[in-house]
């Protein structure tokens, strides 16, 4: 019974919405899942922030390593909650958007959260060198085609890539990098772009089965029989 | 104040920018300021988006009382701190998979199987004088060719009931080639846009905080 | 400089002189003369319901007038009245190419008529009224039918295969380089010591490729619990925690060892995707798992993982169906499941019978696309080529198929 329950759920409700497709009367169903989810998704942040506030609070509790940075993350956590739940110096008081120019929670925002989430981001500037750097030692045949390929495609996009092959004479004129660039991006790449999304559609369409089906349960915790 | 926003700002970017280097303790306090900072900013915006605006008020206003059985099923998801009755908590799990499950079959399959088979069906070329593709350049025609070819190979190389053997698996080999000229192409032309992030990173340290640059 | 004094008989010469010089540099291109207004007014308009849909459009079409040229043209503007009011309201806007208009503020069974302007230099010149039309729901949307039959097509297949595959028969199914690669990752850990980091991507369960790694999370947490290695799980959503617990307690449940299991291996991080790195990086640098799998949906933090990862030697493997990531999995890992791997790689691994069945029936789906791909670039090439009847009705046929329409 309570193995059995929550597959008829999953079947029952995936039938009902790819069915749902098919009759007007019935093609809000998706809109109104999201909806359903996504109040699902507040419920369900009072366990996974239950769980950042207990793991935190037992590092201090038991002075583990690196405790400071725990109740760091915890006096974080505490005062963006009450900045934004009591809107603490909100121009426009309790009734006012909580983003609301000056208020704590939109500072909080634009000073910390907003530059450290940039910085992070901008992070990927050295990784993706250092990734180029890795592809370059290219292992084998499929690695030195992938390297080829961006290569022509970076080159493309700058000066450098126009300067160096401007002599190639106007009938081979696929050979200039600019060109190159641009037929790899309209030829092969839309070849691969196109295998790869009906290769995933694919899949999700079997994935998707074997979950309705009850065929796949390990989501549930539950072992197949 | 905005001077000490500016540098509060460029404090934590120095302090992510250091784990470059190494872990140390300036990037620690940044990690576990931001890990406080944006799990309660999330929590106040959906609380404020979801519960208060799109919970709350339509039910209050709007008398949209079928929003209640989301409710029910979000209060199902805490049961799991009572343990005699925690496994009802995989009701609303079922609920949001088996949507997905149906809602990902369709979506997927129109926008991917459907849409991209059609784009594929195009002539490669034309032999009728005065047709636009008749005086098509060669180059155009072979990227016809290897639009379809490589279409083709690549799906023959997803294929998973068929060792990939002989013919069979040369087309495969054809299918890997040619999807990976695609991920070389794709991450050619991100590394341009990556390198714009930093700039812009750069920009805020030298012009906005140091105010070297302007 | 001395004043040029100017008497009034040439100031009054040189005033129009002037005027008109003026008017010829500044005159417009030359307009095609109209004839009347009745020559730019927009024709046979139709005024129906929009079909099979749930009775909330009204679809509009007309044809531009004869003689209008369409440079001079800047658009039409289309106004509704209900059938009651003779109050025209402008609902919309089209440019000057485009003679065919969606409303979508009908109420279902209500009565309208429109009139269709076509506007010129600010002047809109007005078609008569439609006869009332009326949004009405259908039940069953037939745009959609040979979503429905290809749909059936490959559900079919692979509900079969699923359904032969249970009856006993044997399919082959061929090894996967990454997935057999799953088990060695694995007992690195065990020889070096050292845990193993699951990633399980930045999206809900609302994903189906998050679902896909938290399955692949089962299979792997099989052999963690098997061999007694520790497992580090950081998590950016709370119902991916509690789902992901369930699936590793169970795992431990079914190696005999639930004493073993412990909550704190799977923990939330926070929902913010760059906050969320931020401390998976830290995770790794500090407890050095000695491997990484990241299995899920992945965005721009796909490279910072990976290279991060390299930079402690773990091995890695990958997969995910975000396209624009894959190439930076594929640099940085040591495996990479490219999309459709990643969905059939649990299957692959539960080498349950009807599992691998699933994977035979999307084959068959994979067949599908292949020979209609042939057949429908072969047959639009002869019929572009040499105009023969047959092909282009093939050719016509396939697109109609695979023709979505909304």
């Amino acid at each position: 019974m309570k193995r059995k329950i929550p597959v008829i759920i999953t079947s029952l409700v995936g039938t009902v919405l790819i069915l749902s497709v098919f009759f007007p009367p019935a093609e809000r169903m998706g809109e109104d899942f999201s909806i359903f989810f996504d109040i699902i998704a507040v419920f369900a942040f009072f366990l996974g922030g239950g769980n950042l506030v207990r793991i935190h609070g037992n590092k201090i509790y038991k002075k583990a390593r690196d405790w400071g940075f725990s109740a760091v993350t915890l006096a974080g956590f505490f005062l963006m909650l009450a900045a934004g739940l009591f809107k603490i110096a909100n121009p426009g008081g309790i009734a006012a958007d909580v983003t609301a120019q000056g208020s704590l929670f939109q500072m909080l925002y634009d000073w910390i959260f907003n530059p450290l989430g940039a910085s992070m981001y901008a992070l990927l500037a050295f990784y993706v060198a250092s990734a180029s750097y890795r592809a370059f030692r290219a292992k084998n045949k499929e690695a030195t085609i992938l390297l080829i390929a961006a290569f022509i495609i970076l080159l493309g996009r700058t000066p450098l890539g126009v300067y160096a092959t401007a002599w190639i004479p106007e009938q081979f004129s696929l050979m200039q990098i600019p060109n190159l660039a641009i037929w790899i991006m309209t030829a092969p790449n839309l070849a691969g772009q196109r295998a790869i999304m009906i290769g995933i559609a694919l899949g999700v369409i079997s994935m998707s089965l074997r979950l309705i089906l009850g065929v796949e349960r390990t989501y549930l915790g539950t072992d197949n029989e | 104040m905005e001077i000490f926003g500016t540098w509060l700002a460029a404090f934590f970017t120095l302090g992510i920018i250091s784990f470059l280097y190494r872990d140390n303790a300036w990037y620690k306090l940044c990690e576990s300021i931001f890990v406080g900072i944006s799990a309660g900013y999330w929590f106040v915006t959906l609380f404020w988006d979801n519960i208060h605006g799109l919970f709350w008020e339509r039910i209050t206003e709007r008398h949209d009382y079928w929003l209640l059985i989301g409710a029910s099923l979000g209060l199902m998801m805490l049961l799991r701190l009572i343990p005699p009755i925690g496994w009802i908590s995989r009701w609303p799990l079922s609920f949001v998979v088996g949507a997905t499950a149906g809602l990902y079959i369709i979506n997927y399959f129109a926008s991917n199987v459907m849409v991209q088979v059609e784009n594929t069906l195009m002539p490669l070329f034309s032999a009728k004088f005065g047709d636009p593709l008749f005086s098509a350049s060669p180059y155009s025609i072979v990227g016809n060719i290897v639009v379809a070819a490589g279409t083709f190979t690549g799906l023959v190389y997803f294929f998973f009931s068929k060792e990939h053997k002989g013919a069979f698996g040369g087309m495969a080999k054809i299918g890997i080639w040619t999807i990976m000229i695609t991920f070389g192409a794709s991450f050619g032309y991100t590394v341009m846009s990556r390198m714009s992030l930093l700039i812009g990173r750069m920009d805020f340290i030298f012009g906005d905080w140091l105010g070297l640059i302007r | 400089m001395k004043n040029v004094p100017i008497s009034y008989p040439t100031f009054f010469i040189i005033l129009p002189l002037l005027i008109i010089l003026n008017s010829a540099l500044t005159a417009q291109p030359e307009v095609t003369p109209i004839d009347s207004a009745a020559a730019l007014i927009p024709r046979n308009i139709t005024a129906k319901d929009f079909k099979y849909d749930r009775g909330e459009t009204i679809e509009l079409n007309w044809k531009p007038a004869d003689r209008v040229n369409q440079e001079m043209l800047d658009g039409y503007e289309v106004y509704r009245a209900e059938e009651s009011s003779d109050s025209f309201v402008s609902i919309g806007f089209t440019g000057p190419d485009v003679t065919r208009f969606k409303d979508n503020g009908v109420v279902s069974e209500k009565r309208y008529r429109y009139r269709v302007a076509a506007i010129v230099g600010d002047v809109p010149y007005l078609s008569e009224a439609t006869p009332p039309a009326s949004p009405t729901m259908e039940l069953v949307n037939f745009n959609l039918a040979n979503l429905f039959i290809i749909g059936c097509l490959i559900a079919g297949a692979v509900t079969y295969f699923i359904g032969h595959a249970r009856r006993g028969k044997k399919l082959f199914i061929r090894k996967i380089a990454g997935l057999e690669a799953i088990d060695e990752a694995i007992g690195r850990a065990t020889e070096m010591g050292r845990p193993i980091l699951f990633v399980p991507g930045i999206n809900d369960m609302d994903d189906v490729q998050t679902i896909a790694g938290i399955t692949l999370l089962g299979r792997v947490a099989k052999v963690v619990a098997d061999y007694d290695i520790k497992i580090n799980m950081p998590v950016s959503r709370s119902i991916v925690m509690t789902t992901a617990r369930e699936t590793i307690k169970e795992a431990y449940m079914g190696a005999g060892r639930p004493d073993a299991y412990n909550d704190d291996m799977v923990r939330y991080i926070t929902d913010e995707q760059f906050g969320y790195v931020a401390a998976v990086d830290g995770i790794m640098v500090r407890e050095k798992p000695a491997t990484c799998f990241y299995l899920g949906a992945f965005y721009a933090e796909s490279l910072i993982l990976a290279e991060t990862g390299n930079s402690i030697g773990a091995i890695q493997i990958a997969g995910t169906a975000q396209p624009a990531q894959l190439p930076f999995f594929v640099a940085a890992c040591d495996y990479t499941l490219i999309g459709e791997e990643l969905f059939a790689a649990s299957a692959y691994l539960s080498n349950e019978p009807k599992q691998l069945g699933s994977l035979k029936g999307q084959d068959v789906g994979k067949l599908l696309a292949m020979v209609v791909i042939i057949v429908g670039v072969v047959a639009a090439t002869i019929s572009q080529s040499w105009n023969i009847a047959f092909f282009t009705r093939l050719y016509d046929l396939m697109i109609k198929l695979f023709t979505v329409q909304n």
